[in-house]
């Protein structure tokens, strides 16, 4: 029994320590993603998401890459990875750290490989010593039955090149993971002047715990004097237990943080600030175009359907509705009121500016960068750092003449490792 | 005097353009008709085309006062002198004109694709959207360039390698058989393969950072981003394979051409059949 049970996990083993098995996973992860750029997505395209036929939709082809098929290839990779990892972990060690030089010649590396001879074995030994130093290599050696034999190493810190990449591959996929299960994404729409509590923005993800407000100062669109736009710029102030914290401008690419809370300018509108009076209660509306506003216990909506800003005056088209019917529209400019149905009076004070903001909190966000850049420091450490290892035995022969064989682990390239070699072995005959 | 430079622009862009087009013909007559002196040719035409080339960056960067590397005109650009550049370089380091006759007509042929399907409204220096205004957008786009033409002449060589192999039991001599042998062109196009993944790697996380900054997320799986991690995952299949299968030669060629080809989707398909939040190019 128990030896069946080992059989099964060796197995399970073998196939997450399998390079194949890893590269059938990320084939698989290619495919779906891939997959998931023709088909609409809900995340980026709701309207064409919705337009899918039901039973694509059923299955998970508009969530792509939510789908539980998506993150189960995710975690099948990671423990591949981390499986992988774990059984290289420890031949890179020795290789690197505790490489054991080998003891016959027939075992040298056969592909680039060098005979340097000499009459004395002890010269020609601190000899080859004394240029490895100098070449930045690092020796291990091995005295044994009147061989001396070695292992050079250098760069050897990129044989930790694909352990890196590999380990930093995991952490990414944690640190996804981490802004997945935690922290918040959300949008807000406020003009100037508004104070909006963080708990009432537009939540799409995730669940706000902070409780703070918000305070829009000021909001701007400059225009550069060329006529391009320069940027869209938010001042805004967080507001804690009613005292200021912190006040900061934002604009595109420039965001600001607040105990991990970022605001992202994202979009900018033009508004109109209105004051209704309903039944002798005044209310005090801003509203972006094409915004809608129901003044609480009323059953009116305001629209404001279009509106055109000027220098000296600004143009708003306004709609008025009951549950039931439009009651009213009309045109003001700055300053100009109506008055619907005999009961309500409606004023448009003045245009205002409406700043767009995505709001995020993603507590993962570092962990995502740490493992980039292990990623980039892993992926150097392969391809920019390449290790050079060579192996040699010294002897000395029946006629004293002192006999030393040299031999090139070769590795990925066979090209660069060669010339190099020659070039060592040639100062070492001069 | 903006006008001027402009001007002097579109004169240095038609110069690059017959440059790299008298190269292309020079190093095919020059393979064809075995004489080196008329590769030679095809390597200054190379030179002056990416002398031209640099110049046409450089002013498009003072007539619109930030790195060229905005629109789709100004991304083949940079695209060209990115795979014109590194090509000198691997000819000069490798001794190798014949890689000339496979990389120059990608170059021409891009141009040309501007030429063809960019009118004057799309190739002038336009005002950029404030999401564009970053100064990660010169790392970003320059490191997608440098992958891409490290790509785009491993595609050359990869080519050049399966030509040979499928002339290599005839015995004739011809421009095939005066190619560097097998090993040289299988050994250099993973040499340019191992180059440009780091790159590619760099661009996609400086992306990944500016998309951070810019829309609050540093992936939303967009179609550019979906393709850049397919054509990533493509590259990273073939040094595995390379590496713990040995897989050399056609196979490792053929990977080559494949991974290329998911390049290109990624740089032109997606924008034409997949749009999505990386609108600019």
């Amino acid at each position: 029994m128990d030896n069946r049970s080992d059989g099964l996990i060796d197995k399970v083993w073998d196939i997450f320590s399998s390079m194949k098995t890893g590269l059938v996973l990320l084939g698989l992860v290619a495919i779906v993603s891939a997959i998931g750029t023709l088909i609409p997505q809900e995340s980026l395209d709701p309207e064409g998401a919705r337009a899918v036929s039901e039973i694509w939709r059923t299955l998970g082809f508009t969530r792509v890459y939510n789908s539980p098929v998506f993150q189960f290839l995710l975690g099948l990779l990671c423990i591949n990875l981390i499986v992988c990892s774990v059984q290289r972990f420890g031949g890179i060690y020795k290789m690197t750290y505790k490489p054991e030089p080998i003891q016959e010649q027939a075992k040298l590396p056969q592909k680039v490989k060098a005979t340097v001879t000499g009459s004395q074995a002890e010269e020609l030994k601190q000899k080859t010593l004394a240029l490895f130093k100098k070449k930045g290599f690092h020796v291990t050696e091995l005295e044994k039955e009147g061989k001396w034999c070695f292992t050079a190493q250098k760069h050897r810190s990129g044989n930790w090149g694909s352990f890196v990449t590999h380990i930093a591959f995991v952490i990414l996929i944690l640190g996804a993971l981490i802004g997945s299960l935690s922290g918040f994404k959300g949008y807000m729409m406020a003009s100037e002047g508004s104070v909006v509590p963080i708990q009432e923005i537009e939540i799409s993800k995730g669940k706000v715990q902070e409780n703070f407000m918000v305070r829009i100062n000021s909001v701007e669109d400059r225009i550069l004097p060329t006529g391009e736009r320069d940027n869209w710029y938010t001042n805004l102030s967080i507001i804690e237990s009613g005292v200021e914290v912190l006040q900061g401008t934002l604009s595109v690419n420039h965001p600001l943080t607040y105990k991990g809370v970022t605001f992202y300018q994202s979009s900018y509108a033009t508004g109109a600030l209105f004051n209704l009076e309903v039944e002798g209660k005044e209310y005090t509306i801003p509203l972006h175009n094409g915004g809608i506003y129901n003044p609480p216990g009323t059953h009116l909506y305001l629209v404001l359907a279009g509106m055109k800003t000027g220098a000296e005056n600004s143009v708003i088209l306004y709609q008025l509705y009951n549950e039931k019917s439009q009651i009213g529209m009309g045109q003001l400019t700055s300053g100009e009121s109506d008055t619907i149905d005999d009961t309500y009076k409606l004023t448009f004070d003045k245009a205002i500016a409406f700043t767009g903001l995505q709001v995020k909190k993603d507590p993962g966000v570092w962990v995502v960068w740490l493992g980039s850049a292990l990623l980039m420091v892993g992926l150097v450490l392969c391809f920019y750092w390449r290790p050079v290892r060579i192996a040699g035995i010294l002897e000395t022969k029946e006629d004293h003449e002192a006999r030393l064989d040299l031999g090139a682990h070769t590795g990925k390239l066979y090209t660069g490792i060669k010339e190099e070699f020659e070039k060592l072995i040639e100062e070492l005959k001069e | 005097m903006g006008t001027n430079l402009e001007n002097w622009e579109v004169i240095l862009f038609y110069i690059m353009v017959g440059a790299y087009f008298a190269s292309t013909v020079f190093y095919w007559i020059g393979m064809a008709a075995k004489k080196d002196f008329i590769a030679h040719l095809g390597t200054f035409g190379a030179i002056l085309g990416l002398i031209a080339n640099t110049g046409a960056i450089i002013l498009r960067w003072v007539i619109s006062q930030r790195p060229p590397l905005t629109n789709g005109y100004e991304f083949i650009l940079t695209f060209c002198w990115a795979i014109v550049f590194i090509y000198l370089f691997a000819e000069f380091r490798y001794k190798f004109k014949a890689l000339g006759s496979f990389v120059m007509p990608v170059a021409f042929l891009l141009l040309v694709f501007i030429i063809m399907s960019m009118g004057p409204s799309e190739r002038v220096a336009a005002a950029i959207p404030p999401a564009l205004k970053s100064k990660w957008l010169t790392f970003h786009v320059a490191t997608a360039m440098l992958a891409y033409g490290a790509f785009a002449i491993s595609l050359g060589l990869a080519l050049m390698y399966l030509i040979k192999v499928k002339a290599s039991n005839e015995k004739k001599d011809n421009w095939i058989s005066r190619l560097p042998n097998e090993t040289v062109l299988d050994d250099l196009s993973y040499k340019m393969i191992c180059f440009a993944f780091p790159m590619m790697t760099l661009c996609i996380v400086t992306g990944a950072i500016w998309a951070n900054y810019a829309w609050g997320t540093y992936w939303s799986w967009d179609p550019k981003e979906t393709w850049s991690l397919v054509t990533w995952i493509i590259y990273a299949a073939y040094l595995h394979a390379r590496l713990m299968y040995g897989w050399k030669g056609k196979r490792a060629a053929w990977l080559a051409v494949i991974g290329f080809a998911a390049v290109l989707f990624t740089f032109f398909g997606v924008n034409y059949f997949l749009p999505g939040l990386h609108s600019y190019a």
